[in-house]
């Protein structure tokens, strides 16, 4: 079986919005910091729902936060 | 960490040192039914409910946390809750099997006098202990580890 990998940007998109905080960003798309920390660490792969709110949060397209790899 | 790790732990605390005072019981009188000089006759249910007492209580106070404060948990805790409750319940199931198998064998090789009459809810709050015991340990590895929402 192959193994999918889901990697993000979030760690650079955050530095390029005013070095937006965890806790900012967390706020804004309803999660906690917990998770954006495991987030930006690989440790957490989230719903498409939560992906969708954090790609409105720095106004790209999803494709520009995460990335599909097979 | 999250208030769903912070309980966790708390679970852990309050269920391991429960477990730690029935092995000491069990080593001061050779069982952990009765108390020797009958001064504390239940103690091993008086701990037990103590421990579940302080789960209640923790669960109360965590519950009214979580009203006060938007977003203490969110789609990450109630996914590694779901699947620590899903591993939990099957340890728990089994071992309470594994217990009332050993009970039936007892019984059938006829030696059900040497069992404690009050053996049958031994089972069931063992088997609640090592259901809060696995939640906890399991929620902890598991917040420690990779999750991916997709394979919930």
């Amino acid at each position: 079986m192959v193994r999918a990998r889901i990697n993000n940007r979030i760690r650079r998109l955050r530095f390029d919005h005013n070095e937006m905080t965890q806790e900012e960003l967390a706020g804004r798309v309803g999660c906690t910091r917990q998770t954006i920390i495991a987030l930006e660490q690989g440790k957490y792969v989230p719903s498409i729902e939560l992906a969708f709110k954090i790609a409105r949060a720095f106004g790209v397209p999803l494709e520009d936060v995460f990335q599909y790899e097979e | 960490m999250s208030i769903s790790q912070k309980t966790a732990w708390a679970q852990l605390a309050i269920f391991g040192a429960l477990v730690i005072a029935w092995l000491v019981l069990f080593i001061i009188n050779g069982t952990i039914f009765y108390w020797q000089n009958n001064t504390m006759k239940m103690t091993f249910y008086w701990l037990s409910a103590a421990a579940f007492a302080g789960l209640v209580l923790m669960n109360i106070i965590a519950s009214i946390v979580k009203n006060r404060t938007k977003s203490v948990t969110d789609e990450r805790d109630r996914l590694i809750f779901r699947k620590a409750s899903l591993w939990a319940t099957g340890t728990s199931y089994t071992v309470v099997v594994a217990l009332l198998l050993a009970l039936a064998i007892t019984y059938m090789n006829g030696a059900s006098e040497t069992v404690p009459v009050n053996f049958p809810l031994f089972i069931v709050i063992v088997g609640g202990v090592t259901l809060v015991l696995t939640q906890a340990i399991t929620a902890l590895i598991m917040y420690g580890r990779k999750v991916n929402y997709g394979e919930s």
